[in-house]
């Protein structure tokens, strides 16, 4: 395999693109998030390269910049670059006109503890290249900037070997005017976990796309996620994942917090393919809605094709407790001060899962400036 | 002039009345118990007294230190001194106790106009009271009556009532689902709080917890209105008797 490798598979996401068009809402799982109408496919092509950076390196991280000419790519990049998980029209559309981006490579066996930052800003298609070899760890940090300005498309690619771990935070905060499209495809080898943590506080439109394929047995996906919206905010966590192989397990846990005109959008599916016995899914995903025209829709979607397989799902919109709210009023706490605490309380359990105590802190403060924008009126 | 005067108190909830014209008058230093079956109207008397919004006072009117109570929010009852040891304490997941303890604490200060305390100076007070109740150091740090027993919960609601300091405690069926111990150390953390200036309201099913906090005086609840009146002795009556005596006696 050579660097020629990497260009024919751009020229097919050229093709897939132009072929298939920008989705929209008679797509089903495009139904809550119109791409096409506000967005063309000439914009796509011609909003150039977003920027991103990273902190530092740690040792035994392994870099290489997209931009750089295919032919010094290495092999781990010619390998993997444009192969993981399928291939939707916006992923294809990171990879045809991204002039850039960046692959990272955590050698086998080597854990690096400290999260590594990776910083996504301005606007453009944009790559992300993430192999973890066998029994290697890492946490990373992804931040977006809200400076998107049109449309921010980026598409990751992440590849854990055999008993590999990553931890990956991805906080996004609010970017009102931006259109943000992120696509993430995961596969897993034997005994590898991928544990992820999606802080969205709304765009234009923002959609994350997740694909992850859990190839081997013990391969695990632990996914939770929090929105707080307020405004014209628009957040939509789409997620697919496969039990290609039986003793797998996913979990997912998403909270959505949706005031003013927002609208909160969460899709799961599941799918248990045939042979995928011993396999364990489950997914929650809960909204609140703190404003009398925000919007949440929620779907979770099981097809299953094995036979012994436990697959639990729910999902549930409702307004805060009003026996708990007057608990708390009752003890001396001003009702807009008991709202803020019951909504916190509300999404504690979806924020817990971040195991860094720094990256949760961060998350908590995004939370909090984002929940005085989603709780202006209240009532 | 009492602390406490209710006259000719009608509440409706749900579109259904359940308090029909009673009337009670509470002095600051006194105990009164307040008994009677279910569905008399106990709680939503309590509830009423709280604050709650969807309790409706369509006639008569309460008034507490010489104010109109029925005007006030639930928070500014509670800076006012108003407490009410629920009979059903909520559970809030994701705000530890003593975290509880502090916000509640201040927010009742901010509004008096006094200045608020310091995460130390509200764990040394929080820690000086808890002793005595056996609420431990790790019932602080849990999620506020999160997983706690029904003992636990009710501990913590006289915990609280011990840190916040009332001028007017209404205890709701504080002995439901106690047994004789927690009863007895629950008993003990009222008797503690009874001061000259403060003024107490035990509603409660059973006499029994009238053994270990006894009442100057005891009103019989019966569909919605006072039928009886009397001193500790009532209760006993009571006891004896049974409701069915006394709910066909006017009061």
């Amino acid at each position: 395999m050579n660097a020629a490798a990497i260009e024919t598979r751009r020229s097919e996401a050229l093709d897939n693109f132009h072929t298939r068009g920008m989705p929209h809402r008679r797509f089903e799982h495009w139904r809550y998030s119109d791409l096409r109408a506000i967005l063309d496919a000439g914009q796509v092509a011609q909003s150039g390269t977003a920027k991103w950076q990273v902190e530092s390196v740690p040792d035994g991280v392994e870099l290489f910049d997209l931009a750089a000419p295919a032919e010094q790519a290495p092999e781990w990049v010619v390998r993997y670059l444009g192969t993981v998980g399928n291939r939707p029209t916006m992923k294809e559309a990171s990879l045809a006109f991204a002039d850039g981006g960046v692959a990272l490579r955590v050698t086998r066996g080597r854990k690096s503890a400290a999260p590594m930052r990776l910083q996504i800003s301005s606007t453009g298609n944009v790559r992300l290249l993430l192999v973890l070899e066998d029994d290697a760890s890492l946490t990373l940090m992804e931040t977006h900037a809200s400076d998107a300005g049109l449309l921010r498309n980026v598409g990751v690619e992440i590849v854990l070997g055999s008993g590999a771990s990553l931890s990956h935070v991805r906080l996004a905060p609010s970017a009102p005017k931006s259109i943000t499209v992120e696509h993430i495809g995961v596969t897993e080898a034997r005994g590898a976990c991928y544990r992820a943590h999606f802080a969205n506080f709304g765009s234009r439109l923002s959609r994350t796309e997740l694909h992850i394929l859990l190839q081997d047995v013990g391969a695990e996906a632990h996914l939770s996620g929090v929105m707080v919206l307020g405004g014209e905010g628009h957040a939509d966590v789409t997620s697919h994942i496969e039990h290609v192989s039986g003793g797998t397990r996913s979990t997912q846990l998403f909270k959505k917090v949706a005031g003013g005109k927002s609208r909160a959008v969460y899709q799961g599916k599941i799918t248990v393919r045939e042979g995928a016995n011993g396999s364990d899914s489950w997914q929650t995903a809960k909204a609140l809605l703190v404003g009398d025209r925000a919007e949440a829709d929620l779907k979770p979607e099981l097809i299953i094709f094995a036979d012994d397989v436990k697959c639990a799902h729910g999902a549930a919109v409702g307004d805060l407790d009003p026996e708990s709210l007057f608990y708390l009023r009752s003890r001396g706490i001003p009702e807009r001060e008991a709202r803020r605490l019951l909504v916190r309380a509300f999404l504690e359990e979806a924020v817990e899962p971040i195991e860094d105590g720094g990256l949760r802190a961060a998350v908590w403060r995004e939370v909090e400036e984002a929940l005085s924008r989603a709780m202006v009126i209240v009532r | 002039m009492s602390m406490l005067e209710i006259k000719n108190l009608h509440v409706t909830v749900g579109g259904k009345e359940i308090l029909k014209g009673l009337t009670l008058r509470v002095a600051a230093g006194e105990v009164h118990a307040i008994m009677g079956p279910n569905g008399s109207g106990k709680s939503t008397l309590s509830y009423a007294l709280a604050g709650r919004e969807d309790y409706q006072i369509t006639q008569g009117g309460i008034s507490y230190r010489s104010a109109n109570l029925a005007a006030m929010s639930p928070e500014e009852r509670a800076a006012k001194g108003v407490f009410l040891a629920m009979q059903y304490p909520v559970e809030i997941p994701g705000v530890t106790t003593l975290n509880f303890l502090k916000t509640a604490l201040n927010a009742q200060r901010r509004a008096r106009g006094e200045s608020e305390l310091d995460a130390m100076s509200v764990l040394k007070l929080v820690r000086q009271k808890a002793g005595t109740l056996q609420v431990s150091e790790e019932m602080l740090k849990r999620a506020l009556n999160v997983g706690f027993s029904g003992g636990e919960k009710k501990r913590l609601e006289i915990l609280q009532m011990a840190v916040f300091e009332p001028v007017l405690a209404i205890l709701d069926e504080t002995d439901s689902g106690l047994d004789i111990d927690a009863l007895k150390l629950v008993a003990d953390g009222v008797n503690a709080l009874r001061a000259p200036h403060r003024a107490m309201l035990v509603i409660t099913h059973y006499q029994r917890l009238l053994d270990y906090i006894v009442p100057d005086r005891v009103h019989v609840l019966a569909g919605g209105r006072i039928v009886a009146e009397g001193g500790k002795e009532l209760a006993h009556e009571l006891e004896a008797k049974g409701y069915a005596h006394f709910a066909k006696e006017p009061a």
